[in-house]
C-alpha cells in the first residue's frame, strides 16, 4: 500500500513530457501539427466524400454539396484542407530527410520547421492564385 | 511482406528484414512507401479539389468527370485513406488507454476509412460514368 509519504514525494517529481521547459518550441508546434494535419484530412476526405456522392448521386446530399461547393464556410474548408495536404506532404518530406540522417542537428532541424511551416502556406496561397489566374 | 536478406534475428528466423514481432517496422515502412505515391497523387488532388470551390454543381462535374482527374482522385482516396487509417491507428494507440474503448475505435477507424474511400470512389464513378 503507498503512504503519504511516497505520495506526496511522487507528486513533486516532475512529469514527462516536460511540455512547460521544452525549448525548440517550433519542431514541437511542428511535429504536433504534422499530426493535427493528418486527423484533419481524415475528416476533410470524409466531409468531400460526402460532397462527391452527393453530385454522383443527388437526393437529399445535393444540399450539402450545394453547400460546400458555394457556400462561404465550405470554400474555407476546401481551403484549410488544400493547406493541410501542402503542410502534411512537406511535414512527410521532413521526416524523409530526417530518415537519411539529413539535417538533424540544432540549425537543420530548425530550417526544416520553418521550411514546413511557411512552405505550406506559401505552397497553398501558390495553388490558389494559379488558380484563380487559371481559371 | 518481408525482404531478402541474410540477416537472421534469432526471432523470426533467417530472410526477414524487418525483424520485429511486432508490426511497429512494418507500419513505419508503409507510411514511408505509400507517402511516395501519395505525394504527387496529393498535388494534383488539391489543384483540383480547390477548383470545386464556387462552381456550379455541373461546372464541378465536368471538371472531375474527366478521365485523368477521376483516376487520380481515386487513387488518392484509396491510397490515401490506408495512409490514413495507419496513421489514426497510431494516434489511436498513443491516446486511448482504456482497452475496450481502445479495441472499439480501433474497429471504427477499420470501418470508416473504408466507408470514406468506398464512398468517395463511388461518387466519382458516377459522375464520370458516360451518361
Amino acid at each position: 500500500m503507498a503512504n503519504a509519504e511516497t505520495d506526496a514525494r511522487a507528486q513533486k517529481r516532475p512529469l514527462s513530457p516536460h511540455l512547460t521547459i521544452f525549448r525548440p518550441w517550433l519542431t514541437m508546434a511542428m511535429s504536433m501539427a504534422h499530426r493535427i494535419t493528418g486527423a484533419g484530412l481524415y475528416l476533410g476526405m470524409a466531409l468531400l466524400a460526402l460532397y462527391l456522392l452527393g453530385a454522383g448521386m443527388g437526393g437529399w446530399l445535393h444540399a450539402l454539396t450545394g453547400w460546400l461547393a458555394s457556400g462561404f464556410i465550405g470554400g474555407m474548408i476546401v481551403f484549410l484542407i488544400t493547406w493541410a495536404i501542402f503542410h502534411h506532404l512537406l511535414g512527410g518530406i521532413r521526416h524523409a530527410l530526417w530518415d537519411r540522417g539529413l539535417y538533424m542537428d540544432k540549425e537543420g532541424r530548425e530550417l526544416l520547421a520553418k521550411a514546413s511551416l511557411f512552405g505550406g502556406i506559401g505552397l497553398t496561397l501558390l495553388l490558389w492564385i494559379l488558380k484563380a489566374i487559371a481559371g | 511482406m518481408s525482404i531478402p536478406t541474410h540477416f537472421n534475428s534469432g526471432r523470426s528466423g533467417q530472410g526477414a528484414a524487418y525483424v520485429s514481432d511486432h508490426e511497429g517496422s512494418e507500419h513505419a515502412r508503409f507510411m514511408r512507401l505509400s507517402s511516395y505515391a501519395l505525394a504527387p497523387l496529393g498535388v494534383l488532388s488539391a489543384w483540383w479539389l480547390a477548383g470545386l470551390v464556387g462552381e456550379t454543381l455541373e461546372g464541378a462535374k465536368a471538371e472531375i468527370g474527366r478521365p485523368f482527374p477521376a483516376i487520380v482522385l481515386i487513387c488518392f482516396a484509396i491510397i490515401g485513406m490506408i495512409h490514413a487509417r495507419q496513421g489514426m491507428t497510431e494516434i489511436i494507440e498513443d491516446y486511448v488507454h482504456d482497452a475496450a474503448l481502445k479495441e472499439k475505435a480501433l474497429h471504427w477507424n477499420r470501418i470508416g476509412s473504408i466507408a470514406i474511400a468506398a464512398a468517395w470512389t463511388f461518387g466519382i464513378m458516377l459522375i464520370a460514368a458516360p451518361k
